[in-house]
């Protein structure tokens, strides 16, 4: 029998010895794990979509913002690296939740979150797959029967198919080959990524307008000083203009729940770890999750930075309010008839257009690197949720030979095509997709509530964990990390909610048909544990028993 | 109607094991089925030095007064390690010689399955439960024979076993494995293992499967992938599956009506493989939490219902 033994650094002499049994394995890759992470807070695909909202707050200083949403992100980080350590379950926040909250709580308040809310989110990747690849690559290459069929109803339809399409092959090929697929497009999109930096950042302002001009007229036809016209479209928007220096803390504040689209999702992949070896080593969770956070937030700082001193923050946000004023509000068309995707005026600054198509493509890679993992936290979820027997068995059902999650896939699909057909065909109800943030920003809360009290709550767990060893002046510091956490998503949950303004284009007032919705979706949930705990009383199965510990003596 | 508990792979949870025992009364099972890997992976050394013991938990050095040491062996045994007070010289032998570690390794796992079966006599005496174990591939062979000398409790490995008309077969041999553990078959050698065994059976659809080794490509064996050096890849993220194609194939020929399995913590699930329904109930064992499968036999119906808990 081969083994070995185990000592540290300070006793330099051994303190464990090992034999050799299945499953000792050495520890994975930091960097492995970060690049997941760092693939959830998308800084092009999410970031820089999210970010374009960001002109009405145009007093807010959006450096500050970002760092002080890092800062308290953080914590969300901690709090979920220990939840990882303390029970590292497949499922995620339905395990944690339903393990500490009870069966029936934890089931409606992440399901609502990982499985219906992200139906919500296949034509949001589709949108942003149109804008940021379909639409700019057309207009490029000057195909524009293309571009014409992209910004119609069918063209976002077919948009999300493709979306649809993409994650379910993802799926079917597992996240082996996947992580493959995760890594060359973040060496190539960083490649990319690079040229961007590198064209802003040696080009100057008035190169950036002269070739905004001329990209503007050769490629979409528009006349004059395009530059200036789209500042004035934005004025005439209403767009206020403000220095991006200007710094006043209230109007941070208000920029938190935009950067919340992009900046909330470095724990997107802790839904899986029940499948990691060594996650309960609390250290591995938690640095790939905060360097992902982290590396993002710092190259957004700099590409915001560059497209400052390039683009111009006022020419930035005034492009960002006469394209959405454009687009949603019947404002008046403008120099540039689509999306103002940073990356694509980045590349206007080379006067070749096959470098730009290129560019274009290779910035793609953004998109392919990361919208592939949209459905993969709903499946487990989905999983265990079926495991724990209140959703039917076949939910769990994979296929023999290729191993793929059909009942699952089937519970997210159908339900996704038929919102992405809404979304498409039905304008109106577009106000419904802003709340996605909100929906999930709820299912994390419930989960931090759950850190919160699991010390107490489930004590047995807790103490046998290494988070126990944690305290801070005697509490439980995942306790005063989730307290923290808690607060944080407090504040965004009731600015989207109540903000008089309506600002984010989800407060209740405004937007009573979100409010219905979610609310329907609540009561589909409630009413889907009901039906089970009812079928499976029937069946001899109690669902309360499941998380009940069993006495040791 | 008969009601089984089953649960696998304690790997040496103390905790674990008193929760096993505990569940038949907890859920009111009549047989408890325990599917193998009992033994713990690692000995935690308490190194007794001027008048205090030193021990290493969790990477730190830790110096604790006699009277606590009780408390912390407590604390290991939870994990599934085998806490084991010594001297510095024998702590040095140990480290220098593979040989006497694997000696003490077998000592202190053997007296440790001895007083399990112990608890479970103490437990289960008188009450009726029927209590089966079958070693899995990370128990060495010697398990058997404690197991075998126990007042209470049932050895499954090899043999053909009633439950209330039910036929169970049982075997804890796996396919290799990268760790070349102690019951490792080649997919012929498991196949022909289980096939004598499954060809005593009269009617499969009143049989139990009880094979450590979980079916190939079933969802019930996703392994994290590992390279040759047994590092975890991508991020530990990707999965494949590490299942026995002689298991599935018995499955699929003989069709029994439950199979239950184990050797995959991470992989709970419960499929249908044709007719069967095939349970790996996960582990939890370092959280001292107990993952089971509560399944009720009809006598008529066959399975009635099944449940998958975390006790």
């Amino acid at each position: 029998m081969a083994d070995t033994t185990m000592g540290t650094a300070a006793a330099a002499r051994p303190g464990l010895f090992l034999r050799n049994a299945t499953g000792l394995v050495k520890a994975w890759s930091t960097f492995d794990a970060f690049v997941y992470s760092f693939w959830s807070i998308n800084l092009i695909t999410l970031g820089l979509y999210g970010m374009s909202y960001v002109y009405w707050v145009p007093d807010g200083q959006l450096l500050a913002a970002i760092v002080i949403f890092g800062v308290l992100t953080t914590f969300l980080v901690i709090t979920y690296a220990m939840l990882v350590s303390v029970m590292p379950r497949t499922g995620g926040d339905y395990a944690w939740q339903s393990r500490v909250l009870g069966g029936g709580l934890g089931f409606v308040l992440s399901i609502t979150g990982w499985w219906f809310t992200l139906f919500l989110w296949a034509p949001i990747y589709a949108n942003i797959l149109n804008v940021q690849f379909f639409l700019p690559l057309a207009y490029t290459l000057k195909l524009s029967g293309v571009a014409t069929f992209f910004t119609s109803q069918t063209g976002l339809f077919v948009s999300c198919l493709i979306v649809l399409a993409f994650v379910s092959v993802v799926v079917t090929l597992g996240m082996e080959t996947y992580a493959r697929i995760q890594k060359i497009c973040f060496w190539i999109g960083l490649g990319g990524l690079v040229v961007v930096c590198g064209l802003l950042l040696f080009a100057s302002q008035s190169d950036f307008q002269h070739a905004f001009n001329r990209e503007a007229a050769s490629l979409f036809g528009a006349s004059g000083n395009a530059y200036q016209s789209t500042i004035d479209l934005g004025t005439k928007a209403g767009y206020t203009q403000h220095d991006f220096g200007a710094f006043s803390l209230g109007p941070i504040f208000l920029l938190m729940p935009f950067l919340a689209f992009y900046l909330l999702w470095p724990n997107w992949g802790a839904t899986l770890y029940g499948e990691v070896r060594g996650a309960k080593d609390i250290r591995k969770p938690f640095w790939s999750m905060f360097w992902g956070l982290w590396v993002t937030i710092g190259l957004v700082a700099l590409v915001m930075i560059l497209i400052v001193k390039t683009m111009g923050w006022q020419f930035y946000n005034s492009a960002n309010a006469a394209y959405y004023n454009y687009a949603f509000y019947g404002g008046d068309a403008t120099p540039v008839a689509t999306w103002p995707y940073p990356v694509m005026f980045a590349g206007w600054l080379v006067d070749n257009h096959l470098f730009q198509a290129l560019l274009i493509v290779v910035m793609g890679l953004w998109f392919f690197g990361w919208a592939g993992t949209l459905f993969l936290s709903s499946t487990r979820v989905i999983f265990a949720a079926a495991f724990d027997r209140v959703l039917p068995s076949w939910a769990a059902n994979i296929s023999a030979r290729r191993r793929v999650p059909y009942g699952s896939l089937v519970l997210m699909i159908v339900p996704s095509v038929v919102i992405s057909a809404i979304y498409s065909y039905v304008p109106k109800f577009q106000s419904v997709f802003l709340d996605a943030t909100a929906v999930l920003a709820l299912t994390f809360l419930a989960t931090v509530v759950a850190a919160i009290i699991l010390p107490w709550r489930r004590k047995d767990l807790y103490e046998a964990s290494p988070v126990a060893n944690y305290k801070v002046a005697g509490v439980p510091t995942i306790t005063v990390v989730a307290v923290i956490t808690a607060i944080f998503l407090l504040f965004m949950l009731y600015e989207w909610s109540f903000n008089s303004s309506n600002l984010y284009g989800t407060s209740f007032q405004a937007t009573l048909n979100s409010v219905y919705y979610f609310l329907a979706t609540y009561v589909v949930a409630i009413a889907i544990y009901v039906v089970a705990r009812i079928v499976r009383s029937r069946q001899g199965i109690d669902l309360r028993r499941i998380h009940h510990e069993i006495p040791v003596e | 109607m008969t009601k089984i508990f089953f649960a696998t792979d304690l790997h040496g949870s103390e905790v674990c094991w008193k929760k096993f025992l505990n569940a038949a009364r907890f859920y009111d099972a009549d047989v408890l089925i325990c599917g193998g890997d009992m033994t713990g992976k690692a000995i935690v050394p308490i190194v007794s030095e001027n008048g205090a013991f030193s021990v290493v938990l969790g990477g730190e050095q830790q110096t604790v007064p006699a009277e606590q040491v009780g408390e912390v062996e407590a604390t290991i045994r939870r994990k599934g390690y085998y806490p084991l007070r010594m001297s510095v010289e024998r702590l040095h032998e140990l480290d220098q010689s593979p040989e006497k570690r694997a000696v003490c390794f077998q000592e202190v796992m053997l007296e440790g399955v001895d007083r399990w079966m112990n608890m479970a006599a103490e437990k289960l005496r008188g009450s009726g439960i029927r209590c089966f174990v079958c070693p899995g591939n990370d128990d060495e062979m010697e398990v058997d024979d404690v197991v075998r000398r126990s007042e209470l409790v049932e050895l499954g490995e090899g043999r053909m076993v009633d439950i209330d008309g039910f036929a169970m077969i049982s075997t804890g041999w796996s396919n290799p494995t990268p760790w070349k553990t102690h019951r490792e078959d080649s997919e012929e050698q498991l196949a022909e293992r289980i096939e004598t065994m499954a060809s005593q059976i009269a009617d499969p659809r009143r049989a139990i499967f009880n094979l450590h080794c979980p079916p190939f490509k079933s969802g019930l064996d996703e392994a994290p992938a590992i390279d040759a050096d047994l590092k975890l890849l991508h991020g530990g993220r990707a999965l494949r599956p590490v299942g026995s194609t002689a298991v599935r194939e018995a499955i699929e020929r003989h069709q029994p009506l439950l199979s239950l399995h184990g050797h995959i913590h991470e992989s709970k699930g419960a499929v249908k493989i044709g007719k069967t329904l095939s349970i790996n109930p996960g582990s939890a064992y370092e959280e001292g939490m107990l993952m089971g499968a509560i399944v009720l036999l009809d006598a008529k119906k066959g399975i009635k219902s099944y449940q998958l808990v975390n006790g």
